[in-house]
């Protein structure tokens, strides 16, 4: 029996204005029905090419060499007609990001059932009531109630848009399904509800799966075997589990290292970073100084559109004290980006006040200018983040400029530079920010927040946009910094794995109100409140803890 | 720690402003009718400067006029003359200075204004962009032509009373554009991260917004050169602004009322006509073809 999905030497080329740039070369992947298959790699490694290949839905400007075999039948030979009646038939794809891939002026119900009518029968279209039928039996499939195929898009949760988009996939009943990272815009509790929605699948149909994602445990978790591509290549190929143990690759290691195990003591303070890490400074002196920043009772909350109040801020108090980072976790929509909009004076509260050093933060003039000196923003996205005409030296004195720190510009530039590990300075002086990694951006970020000598800085989601082997550099970076200069930090995350990496403690929020405050071994390890309990739970990779119970 | 060349940040910036505008000039380069056009508005523009040192301008006096009455094209008047026997190919040199004046600085007046109220509004919000908003609506809705009238009318006499006129009608659009443009760039992290690093208005406006909405303005500019350039033509048409001076508006003016139309004297109507045609549709290729370079949206393709 041929295999479901077999690629022979397959090579893709893309014309682009600067000459040829080789995305894929000399890649063999086989897939047998029933088969699950993930493909690990960071950005710009070719994964993605390689899947839309598959069903040759690649740009004009790519050129494909060597074999794609579905059921034996090549792909790139295809007529433009027989290609039709394949894709989706035969192979279906869920794409990333549910809430592009939908159209959002039609009902979900009819979107599942253009497939289905596009590609039925010659002469025998299926009748409305039939349709109606499938669609119904598809929305069940993926857990979703029939009555929402009357509901569009927006008015439905990311997760619920993506379990849409697997109906979509599975409406032809397809033998192959490709999904292209069908997690990576939702948050831990969600993604684990669609991954073992996918899993469920692809056991009780025989479908087989190709997955595609930066993650390695949530491969992991749905896949027998995974792939790692880097730079065009498959460089490693073997079972999951083998492969999470053991990486042999370089590389391959480098992502598992990426994202640690929560629980998992040879990750506790150690982020993925080639630099080592100076000792932890001796801490056992008394603080009876105030805590650094410190919130009381802090409430926002906004107008939704029929007017009704929204406390996205319900009653936060939380206290940052010197020389600590402080990682505040949740789902999104929880509140996190608000509370910290809120402490940095960018958001007026309600009520409840901020305080630093002890002292109520000013709302405006002056003294909030001040207060501004002392406690710095790193945003999520480095790109937007940067002002594209801006080059990096102007980015990084914008502030020292604000404040007039006149005196001495280039010291100070190229001090926090250095500082935020970009050596030697000089050389980014006049780089624009289009010039730079995502990671060197981000480092610009946080040079253009050191240059102040801030006390504190604010970092929401520093690496959500990174790929695997920046994120590590960039936490190891900000627990540098307090290592070194004793410069504390409230990192906003979704990502457990990155408190159990760089934080003390850990404040964990739901629905605008923290429900529970405590070191990070007191609230990863042991938690008390359920919501904790639930986004551990949902961890792709397990925790190490639950991983010594099972065994 | 090393000591780095005192000048070197702000050279590199230097440098690499003229490099980006080297690269803006290849694209507007690829572009043919906004070349032709620059080519054209350049050689207007210098002969309009040239007009006192290479003609004489004793020609434009009806007393000194040398040529008979309406006589038609000839050897010695290349266009004919008009009425008054002065050179048709004279006047129509010299009403390019007056065009090309009103023009330009109309242009910067309704500019200037309206990237100030578009900004204002667009930056502050709230209630100044309400107020602001509706009063730019006010002036969208006025019939801008009866307005410059009435505005002559009751102002003295003069060639910057018409620009005057032109500039305080033309800004509405100009105040639509730039507060959208505004907005979008108002919505970018880095404003966010801006404000954080603690940067009051004026910073934000000079450092991230001006800059931003300026490639804009810029295109934009030369679009309503030449909307002012038919504005003023009209107004002279129609006897508003400075009899005095000859311009492009006022020869087409001359020629109605006193019947060198009736009698099939068509050189004096063509030239002021295809100077102002050729002048206008010059700066709308310049204007479209910055456009197209500046504006990333209207780039096509990726």
């Amino acid at each position: 029996m041929s295999p479901l999905l077999e690629l022979k030497n397959l090579g893709v080329t893309y014309t682009t204005g600067g000459g040829k740039v080789t995305a894929v070369r000399g890649v063999g992947l086989r897939l047998e029905p029933g088969d699950t298959l993930g493909v690990a790699g960071e950005s710009g490694s070719g994964k993605s090419t390689v899947a839309m290949s598959v069903l040759r839905l690649l740009p004009r400007s790519a050129e494909v060499s060597g074999e794609i075999l579905l059921d034996g039948e090549d792909v790139t030979t295809m007529k433009w007609g027989r290609l039709r009646a394949v894709r989706w038939a035969a192979a279906s794809v869920v794409f990333q990001g549910a809430m592009h891939a939908l159209n959002p002026v039609r009902k979900i119900g009819e979107q599942i059932a253009e497939p289905i009518r596009v590609h039925a029968p010659e002469g025998k279209p299926p009748s409305d009531a039939q349709l109606k039928a499938r669609v119904a039996e598809l929305l069940e499939q993926v857990d979703l109630p029939a009555a929402r195929a009357g509901a569009y898009p927006h008015e439905l949760s990311g997760g619920q848009k993506q379990r849409v988009m697997i109906a979509m996939a599975l409406a032809c009943e397809p033998r192959l399904i490709i999904a292209d990272e069908p997690t990576t815009a939702l948050d831990v509790i969600v993604q684990a509800q669609v991954l073992d929605l996918l899993g469920a699948l692809v056991a009780d149909h025989g479908i087989g799966l190709i997955m595609i994602s930066h993650d390695l445990s949530v491969l992991a978790a749905t896949c027998a075997r995974i792939a790692v591509m880097y730079d065009g290549e498959i460089v490693e190929q073997r079972p999951s589990a083998e492969l999470m143990n053991d990486p042999h690759h370089p590389h391959s290691q480098a992502l598992a290292a990426a994202f640690p195990t929560v629980g998992d003591p040879v990750s506790r303070f150690a982020p993925a970073t080639a630099s080592p890490l100076p000792p932890e400074p001796d801490r056992s002196a008394a603080d009876d100084r105030p805590p650094l920043l410190a919130a009381e009772n802090l409430r926002v909350s906004f107008r939704d559109r029929t007017g009704s109040r929204i406390d996205a801020v319900a009653g936060v108090s939380l206290e940052v004290r010197r020389d600590e980072i402080v990682a505040l976790v949740g789902q999104s929509g929880s509140g996190k980006t608000t509370l910290a909009r809120t402490l940095l004076g960018l958001q007026k509260p309600d009520s409840g006040r901020v305080l630093y050093e002890g002292a109520a933060v000013p709302r405006g003039g002056a003294g909030l200018r001040a207060y501004r000196r002392q406690v710095q923003l790193v945003l999520q996205d480095p790109t937007s983040a940067l002002n594209p005409r801006h080059s990096v030296y102007e980015a990084v004195a914008e502030g020292p400029r604000i404040h007039g720190l006149g005196a001495d510009e280039l010291g100070i530039v190229t001090k926090a530079l250095e500082a935020a590990e970009l050596r030697p300075a000089e050389k980014y002086f006049g780089r624009l920010p289009h010039e730079l990694s995502g990671g060197q951006r981000q480092r610009v970020v946080i040079a253009g927040a050191l240059a102040l000598e801030p006390g504190m800085l604010v970092a929401d989601e520093p690496v959500a946009s990174l790929d695997a082997s920046v994120r590590g550099e960039i936490l190891g970076l900000l627990l540098r910094l307090r290592r070194e200069l004793g410069l504390a930090a409230l990192v906003i995350t979704h990502d457990l794995g990155l408190a159990w990496n760089i934080a003390d403690r850990v404040a964990v929020m739901y629905r605008g109100e923290l429900v529970e405050v405590g070191t990070v071994e007191e609230v990863l390890l042991n938690p008390r409140h359920e919501y904790t309990k639930s986004l551990l739970a949902a961890l792709p990779g397990g925790t190490a803890v639950r991983t010594v119970a099972e065994r | 720690m090393t000591t780095p060349e005192k000048a070197s940040p702000r050279a590199i910036a230097w440098q690499r402003r003229r490099a980006s505008m080297g690269k803006v000039w290849q694209e507007f380069a690829t572009n043919k009718g906004g070349l032709i056009g620059l080519g054209f508005l350049a050689l207007a523009v210098v002969l309009a400067l040239l007009a006192p040192l290479i003609s004489d301008e004793s020609g434009l006096d009806v007393t000194k006029a040398a040529g008979q009455p309406l006589s038609p094209p000839n050897g010695d008047f290349l266009l004919g003359t008009d009425i008054d026997g002065r050179s048709i190919l004279l006047m129509t040199f010299w009403g390019a200075r007056i065009s090309l004046l009103v023009g330009f600085s109309a242009a910067i007046l309704s500019v200037l204004i309206g990237t100030v109220i578009g900004v204002t509004a667009a930056h502050f919000g709230g209630w100044v962009s309400t107020v602001l908003l509706r009063f730019t609506d006010f002036f969208l809705v006025l019939p801008s032509l009866v307005l410059a009238i009435a505005l002559s009318a009751v102002l003295p006499q003069g060639v910057w009373t018409v620009i005057f006129a032109i500039g305080v009608t033309a800004w509405p659009t100009t105040a639509r554009l730039v507060r959208a443009q505004t907005l979008t760039i108002e919505g970018r992290p880095y404003i966010e991260r801006s404000k954080a690093l603690g940067g009051g208005h004026l910073h934000l406006i000079g450092k991230h917004v001006l800059p931003g909405v300026a490639p804009l303005v810029l295109a934009n500019t030369t679009l309503v050169v030449g909307n002012s350039i038919i504005a003023d033509a009209t107004l002279a048409f129609l006897g508003v602004g400075n009899p005095a001076a000859v311009s492009w508006g006022t020869m087409l003016e001359t020629a109605l009322n006193n019947g060198a139309v009736t009698r099939g004297a068509w050189w004096n109507l063509l030239p002021p006509g295809i100077a102002i045609v050729l002048i206008v549709l010059a700066f709308t290729l310049v204007g479209r073809a910055l456009e197209t370079v500046l504006n990333p949206r209207l780039k096509g393709g990726h």
